[in-house]
């Protein structure tokens, strides 16, 4: 509780200038090779998505018996990317964590920027993409409605739903600071535009009333969701027989694997942005800290998950469980994936232990790398190393992945950083309006305690 | 003549204690504008025109629950009876298997009931409205606490109602025009 939250105290005006100002301030050369970077990796990743629906999906490295691969490694992740915004945005909301008012914005934002990547996937990932909309039951004359019963359907839901209803909660929370913007806007051009957006915004007390009693409605169905979300991601899994997916604790161990790794890339955003932007005394040490706290106990749940895992395994007495576990995983082919996930998701995340590494910015942000890092080879040895050694020796085989695969995965990583610049570009990645209330709240906490001061923001 | 007089006040604390002279008065039709939710002036609106808490949560309930439930229906129809097919070894009307959609339809449609009803009840999507435009009104998104008195309201009257204002320590007031 040492640390602020917010250093010194920003008066309306000066806050609104600042937070705002990050629209309206020209980008230097930085930003335009930033852009040209990022730009041209999403142009590569729509030419290998062309590739790939032109030639078929025999350009990836998919095989059988490993028919899942990249293309699911990379949805999982980013969609476990995606559930730290929503966890910072909605559960720490519902626990009245103060902390979350600077970051959750930007962490939402980010959220919306990695379920857009994940999706791309299984759609490709279907082979034939222009059939997609057999997913959902629209009214055919087929007659052949979709399956409910099968995890493919539940993902179609649970991502499509996720999507929707980050974005409403977003623009809602985003709308009394579009209408800031319009009110502050420097050309007419931007007014008209902002105005628009803002949809009549006035802070009216009423609007306000029932905005209040909405956000708390949707934090709460946007909780469970993203609980639900990635247990039924799980679900795709542990529903199937294979050696290494049939495991009833898969739900929460990819919840926290999510949480884990979403944690870890807003690290590794908010280190560099609040840099550039010069924004030290609003996302604070503290930030970072419980950032970091957070790292070390979702990592302890997925290193918990592995042991469940193996003690399963063993437990079961099932020789292809036991094989999976023991021998194809740290000895069999892509053995390097389960070394990476063991000292990235167990190994890094220990040194959050100590204080002076979690407030050293350095340490977090390559801490962070490797996180993800290590979250993305897990993914890889829970699809990959399983799939190669199911129950039968003549099913076995073996997976590397094309230039297309990892084209792919770097396409999207620049696709997410493209939208995630232009975000930072053009709208307020701090919510102002909930930046003035703490402001204010804490204003108010000092004059009731004189003598304290800044020290008991926290 | 003006619908209405506008009053601008420098913090949250100033506006609450405004609106609460201002009720002692006799005036009724009062409404607020701020750039961010203050309890104080919630707490001094209470009993003044629009300040029932919102009942926009049961209407998202009531949308989460329909969806859930027509989900439900529809998986039935579609897996139970139209199409009864056995996946996964499960049989075709299987309400475990549902559990997962049903509950994604209810959180999506009563998230729709949230979002819509509050630019429903906040009479938003709208280009303009009666204060915007007014002098110096662009500060309620930004460092300034607007009260609103209707000229509906039984205790107006142009020049008193200012010279009330005044005296609770307004910065400035407005009449806006009446548009056009």
């Amino acid at each position: 509780m040492s640390e602020p939250l917010l250093i010194g105290r920003p008066s309306d005006a000066a806050l609104g200038d600042e937070l705002l100002g990050t629209t309206w301030r020209a980008g230097g050369a930085g930003w335009k090779i930033a852009f040209a970077i990022t730009g041209a990796l999403t142009a590569l990743l729509f030419a290998l998505i062309t590739y790939t629906v032109v030639k078929g999906i025999g350009v990836w490295g998919t095989n059988i018996p490993v028919g899942w691969a990249f293309a699911i490694i990379n949805f999982v992740w980013w969609i476990g990317i995606g559930h730290a915004g929503t966890f910072i945005s909605a559960i720490l909301y519902l626990f009245e964590q103060g902390w979350r008012t600077s970051i959750n914005r930007f962490s939402e934002a980010m959220t919306l920027c990695a379920v857009l990547q994940a999706a791309i996937f299984p759609v490709l990932h279907l082979g034939r993409p222009w059939f997609a909309y057999w997913l959902f039951p629209y009214p055919s004359v087929m007659e052949v409605w979709p399956q409910t019963k099968s995890a493919l359907p539940w993902d179609a839901a649970a991502v499509s739903t996720y999507f929707t209803v980050s974005l409403l909660f977003w623009y809602l929370g985003l709308l009394p600071d579009l209408a800031s913007l319009r009110d502050s806007a420097p050309t007419r051009r931007r007014r008209v535009i902002y105005g628009l957006l803002a949809l009549g915004w006035n802070g009216k007390a009423v609007t306000w009333r029932h905005y209040k009693a909405v956000y708390l409605v949707l934090a709460g169905l946007a909780a469970p969701l993203v609980l639900s979300v990635h247990s039924v991601v799980s679900s795709d899994f542990a529903i199937a027989l294979v050696p290494g997916w049939h495991s009833t604790i898969f739900p929460p161990y990819f919840v926290a694997g999510a949480i884990f790794s979403g944690f870890a890339m807003v690290i590794t955003l908010v280190i560099p942005v609040r840099r550039v932007f010069g924004l030290h005394h609003v996302i604070t040490r503290k930030h970072l800290e419980n950032c970091a706290k957070l790292i070390l106990v979702t990592g302890w749940i997925v290193a918990y998950g592995y042991m469940i895992e193996w003690f399963l395994d063993w437990y079961s007495g099932d020789r292809a469980e036991m094989y999976q576990a023991f021998v194809a995983r740290p000895f069999g082919p892509n053995k390097i994936v389960f070394y990476l996930s063991m000292i990235c998701n167990v190994g890094v995340p220990q040194i959050f232990w100590w204080t002076r590494a979690r407030t050293s910015v350095w340490v977090l942000w390559i801490a962070s790398l490797l996180i993800n890092v290590g979250m993305w080879s897990e993914r890889m040895m829970i699809i990959v190393q399983s799939l190669q050694r199911e129950y039968l020796p003549s099913q076995w085989g073996d997976y590397s992945p094309t230039w297309v695969d990892i084209g792919i995965l770097i396409g999207t990583i620049g696709f997410f950083a493209l939208l995630f610049l232009a975000f930072l570009r053009l709208l307020p990645f701090i919510s102002l309006s909930e930046m003035r209330e703490m402001a204010h709240e804490l204003v108010k906490h000092d004059r009731r305690t004189p003598a304290h001061g800044e020290r008991h923001d926290g | 003549m003006a619908d209405r007089i506008l009053a601008q006040y420098e913090h949250e604390e100033a506006l609450a204690a405004a609106i609460r002279r201002m009720r002692a008065k006799g005036y009724r039709a009062l409404e607020a504008y701020l750039p961010f939710p203050a309890i104080e002036v919630e707490d001094a609106l209470i009993g003044s025109a629009p300040s029932a808490p919102s009942r926009l949560p049961y209407l998202c309930f009531l949308f989460g629950m329909l969806a859930a439930g027509v989900a439900y229906a529809l998986q039935w129809l579609l897996n139970g009876y139209l199409y009864p097919l056995v996946v996964g070894g499960r049989p075709p009307h299987f309400p475990l298997a549902f559990v997962p959609i049903t509950f994604e339809m209810g959180v999506l449609f009563a998230s729709f009931a949230a979002f819509i009803g509050v630019l429903w009840r906040g009479r938003l999507v709208r280009l303009t409205d009666d204060v915007q435009g007014t002098p110096g009104f662009e500060s309620a998104t930004r460092d300034r606490f607007w009260l609103e008195i209707l000229a509906a309201d039984p205790a107006f009257d142009p020049d008193r109602t200012r010279a009330d204002l005044v005296e609770t320590g307004a910065l400035r007031i407005e009449l806006p025009e009446v548009g056009p």
